[in-house]
């Protein structure tokens, strides 16, 4: 049951949302401080090639011109933003775009041609940009210069020095030959023989970019010896050991500000452009500026991978799930792959926890490099690459077995108190999935749905169809969260976070967190968030953590600062704490309202200041949160022109408490429109010949318009995780995961048709539509 | 010094009339309006996602109407009247749209909301009892990322009734 509440729970302003719609809110694009250089980074024409000599003459002669950086004026030290394998600046040049040289110039015009005077002479070597084929014994290599991955430490323990071998293999992997992750329980082969249907499909899943729409920027200030960066970044802690370790300077002397960013969606994390912009500004003396210009932002950034899933699956005639035997190849593009590897661990283990119920599973997956932009965790990390293929499948093999697909995928579910693969030791804290579904289930009109699939007549056939999901919710192992709170002696109270507002609007489900454990609005609250020189270490807004993680450090500082205002107020007022009572920023007498104390006193009696900490460790429990979610789509599907047409898509979640019913709906219709544009229109190509990007501009990047997005129906299931002080779970990615199967498997409802590829443009539906006939004439 | 604010033969004057105040300024042949806006008024409100109109993000009314100011140079802009999202509110007196879509969550990463804004500005001037339809055909001009839309839908509707019922 939930608990009365006066904030939490209500549909309060965005705290950002006024400074956004006046245009005063303050991006990193839009610092520009006086007397700022421009920097800009000359890119690579070639996927793969050695630099053999570099000329920079001809730019550092330009009128304006401050400095050049090439890759032996930078420290060979390697950083990341997940894993240290990039160096700022290399000598092997790895994928079309990869960055070669970064001018500081008085004007970004003159900057952009410094750049393109300077004079490079390449060697070419062989390039592979395909994951299958890069995964071959004898492949070209895509990456010869790396780190030796198993010297590789993590980001956060940098005394070991990385030590370096040629690669002969493109897959990251512990041995050779061996895949790169593997989910393996039971015996499939086992599972197969006691299956009544065995189903073998491949699957196809394009690169997906994240276009974000603020292009990002940095401005680096080099001043006493520490460096100050605004960056649009979403990880600051990060960016900031990473600088540190470049710079060789404390991490106490850098400061990263990352206070509101246009869009991040996991793609905005600590890039090479803010460590060559920071190495710039301690050269020069001077502020540098760096802003993308759109097709650097789509080029030099991460992307959902490229994958090719083989999927062979079994069930009995009763429902049971019995066996998945899967093998995938995952597109990782430049990087040693050790970052890309942790999106793999999740995507074979999720979604094999939410099929709890199926005894037999080995998934292994090859993360290959290729000579391509990297791949790397975007909105529904890990889950949007697995259940496009493994829903559908579940899908077709209810059918199979004559079950409702609904009822087959509950009957394989996980349930309370399961154990997790994904977490080994731990177990599940709360599943609210069935209510999910059926809430679900029951908004769509899931009864009256068509039980013949493509029995309509006509060309144009409506069809519903559904998927079931699994995604992290918060309680990963990362590197802990804090928060703090302040109270001056004027009354102001302050909560300090280390997350940065991808847009999300953190800032104001955690003030109301806050505001429930003070008796206070949240409107009361001030303070500022991801400025790590005012801010507590936090790790950031990646894996729907925040309202969980950082949600509880931030309810602790509450219950913090309750503690400390009553003790003062019990020695002010010479009342025992038992006896006081607090709220509206006032301690008073039970049943004595005019005894009272201000918080302003209170803190004024505490040195002028009263300052609370929350932390916590998502290593603490023993049962950890996921998020679960339903997504149904009804679609019309013309099959003379092959479009698919959403005529409704109903995205059901089991939230845990929403803090914020608006902003929880308005993250479940967001995510769902990004996993509408990777079902139906988007999708990063590269040409086969030369890994050059086709289309890394914004209308053939193809995200979904106004006009292509139906009005997306949230539900909202509030059962209380027993773990978060106010039952919330994190909820702002997994809307994207479930859309794109369940837009296929109601193509199928509609048609008869299983499409395997995505996106499922009208070429791809046409094709399938013509060779189904083609086969039954 | 930056050599480029300096009257060359790579410049020439403008007049532009910006939220009310004219300001005579010497700008680059190939500046955009944009350049002007972000970097030499310091108007950063006005936002930038491409440079080359396929977005809208940057999107400013130029005599009332919705323009990519990305793909209109400055010098284009002589004696026009410029209104961004700076000059939307009276004062302290917020435009309807603006407080709409904050409450609504429509602006959510905000970095298309400007544009988006000032597109449903020039829709209401030119028909303030839209319908959704309309609407969503107005502002397709503008991307965003962030919302599915429906808040955004929901924040014009709502503005466009207030501003009906407001005297």
């Amino acid at each position: 049951m939930k608990e009365p509440t006066a904030v939490v729970g209500q549909r309060v302003m965005p705290a950002y949302g006024i400074a956004k719609a006046t245009g005063t809110a303050k991006f990193a694009p839009d610092v520009n401080p006086p007397n700022v250089l421009w920097m800009k980074i000359l890119r690579s024409p070639h996927p793969h090639a050695r630099i053999l000599q570099v000329d920079t003459a001809p730019a550092q002669a330009m009128p304006g011109v401050a400095a050049v950086l090439t890759y032996g004026d930078v420290p060979r030290v390697l950083f990341g933003p997940y894993e240290n394998e990039l160096y700022p600046l290399d000598q092997e040049v790895r994928f079309v775009g990869d960055a070669v040289a970064a001018v500081a110039a008085e004007d970004w015009n003159i900057a952009e041609e410094a750049a393109r005077a300077i004079r490079i002479q390449y060697e070419p070597l062989p390039a592979i940009f395909d994951t299958e084929a890069a995964a071959q014994p004898g492949a070209t290599i895509a990456v010869l210069d790396l780190p030796d991955p198993d010297s590789t430490s993590p980001w956060w323990q940098d005394h070991a020095k990385p030590t370096f071998r040629n690669q002969t293999t493109n897959v990251y992997s512990e041995a050779p030959g061996a895949p790169t992750v593997m989910n393996r329980r039971g015996n499939v082969e086992r599972g197969f023989q006691e299956s009544d249907y065995v189903v073998e499909r491949v699957f196809r899943q394009p690169h997906m970019n994240g276009v974000a729409h603020e292009p990002r920027a940095c401005v680096a200030v080099w001043e006493n010896d520490r460096c100050t960066l605004w960056c649009s970044v979403q990880e600051p802690y990060k960016l900031a050991n990473a600088v540190a370790r470049v710079l060789d300077i404390p991490e106490t002397s850098v400061r990263v500000v990352a206070t509101i960013l246009g869009g991040g969606f996991g793609v905005k994390v600590a890039g090479r452009f803010a460590i060559l912009c920071a190495l710039m500004a301690r050269k020069t003396g001077r502020p540098v500026k760096i802003w993308f210009t759109r097709e650097e932002e789509s080029m030099d950034s991460h992307n959902r991978p490229a994958l090719v899933h083989y999927v062979k699956a079994g069930a009995k005639t009763d429902g049971t799930l019995t066996a998945f035997k899967i093998r995938t190849y995952l597109n990782n593009g430049y990087w040693l792959g050790k970052s890309t590897s942790r999106l793999a661990h999740g995507m074979v283990n999720h979604i094999m926890d939410l099929y709890h119920v199926c005894p037999n599973v080995l998934w292994e997956t090859f993360v290959t490099r290729t000579n391509l932009p990297s791949a790397g965790p975007f909105r529904g990390r890990s889950d949007a690459e697995s259940h496009f293929a493994v829903d559908t499948v579940v899908d077709e093999l209810a059918h199979a077995v004559d079950m409702d697909p609904l009822e087959f995928r509950l009957k394989n579910r996980i349930r309370e108190g399961d154990d997790l693969c994904s977490s080994p030791g731990r177990v599940i804290s709360s599943v609210g999935v069935e209510e999910a579904v059926r809430q679900g289930a029951q908004a769509i009109g899931w009864a009256g749905r068509q039980r013949v699939p493509g029995s309509a007549p006509g060309p144009r056939k409506k069809g519903i169809g559904m998927a079931m999901v699994i995604h992290s919710a918060g309680g990963q192992p990362f590197r802990g969260a804090a928060a703090r709170i302040e109270i001056d002696d004027r009354g102001g109270i302050g909560l300090f976070s280390g997350t940065s507002d991808q847009g999300s609007e953190q800032q104001t489900t955690l003030r109301q967190m806050a505001a429930e454990v003070l008796g206070i609005s949240q409107e009361d609250i001030g303070g500022t968030n991801a400025d790590t020189a005012i801010c507590p270490r936090d790790t950031g807004p990646i894996s729907s953590r925040t309202v969980y993680s950082t949600g509880i450090a931030t309810v602790r500082a509450a219950g913090d600062t309750r503690r400390q205002l009553l003790e003062q107020a019990s020695k002010s007022l010479e009342v025992a704490v038992e006896d006081l009572e607090l709220g509206h920023q006032r301690v008073w007498v039970k049943g004595s309202p005019a005894r009272a104390v201000s918080w302003a006193e209170l803190a004024g009696a505490s040195g002028g200041l009263i300052v609370a900490q929350g932390r916590f460790n998502a290593n603490e429990g023993h049962s950890i949160p996921f998020g679960f979610a339903a997504t149904f789509a009804e679609v019309e599907v013309d099959v003379e022109s092959g479009e698919v047409k959403i005529l409704r898509l109903v995205s059901s979640h089991d939230v845990g408490r929403a803090i914020n019913p608006t902003i929880v709906e308005g993250q479940i219709q967001g995510g769902a429109a990004q996993g509408l544009g990777y079902a139906l229109t988007e999708g990063f190509h590269f040409d086969a010949r030369t890994g050059t990007a086709l289309n890394q501009w914004f209308l053939d990047l193809r995200t979904p318009s106004i006009l292509d997005t139906p009005d997306i129906e949230p539900i909202m299931v509030e059962l209380p995780e027993p773990t978060h002080p106010f039952g919330a779970k994190g909820c702002s990615e997994i809307s994207t995961v479930g859309v794109a199967p369940a837009v296929a498997n109601a193509v199928f409802n509609a048609t008869g048709l299983r499409l395997r590829e995505l996106p499922m443009t009208p070429e791809r539906v046409l094709a399938a539509w013509q060779h189904a006939r083609g086969a039954s004439r | 010094m930056d050599p480029l604010t300096q009257p060359s033969k790579f410049s020439c004057a403008v007049d532009l009339k910006i939220n009310g105040v004219s300001h005579h300024l010497d700008v680059p042949y190939n500046w955009t309006l944009n350049d002007v806006l972000r970097n030499r008024l310091e108007l950063t409100g006005t936002k930038r996602a491409c440079d080359y109109g396929g977005c809208g993000s940057c999107t400013v009314l130029v005599d009332g109407m919705d323009v990519y100011s990305c793909s209109i140079l400055a010098v284009q802009s002589q004696g026009k009247k410029i209104l961004t999202i700076e000059g939307l509110a009276k004062g302290a007196e917020l435009h309807p749209l603006q407080r709409t879509f904050a409450a609504s969550y429509a602006a959510q990463c905000g970095w298309c909301t400007p544009g988006m804004i000032l597109s449903a500005k020039s829709l209401l001037d030119r028909n303030p009892d839209p319908t959704e339809g309309e609407v969503r055909t107005a502002l397709s001009g503008v991307l965003c990322r962030c919302t599915g839309y429906s808040s955004i839908v929901k924040a014009v509707l709502d503005a466009a009734r207030t501003l009906r019922e407001e005297p």
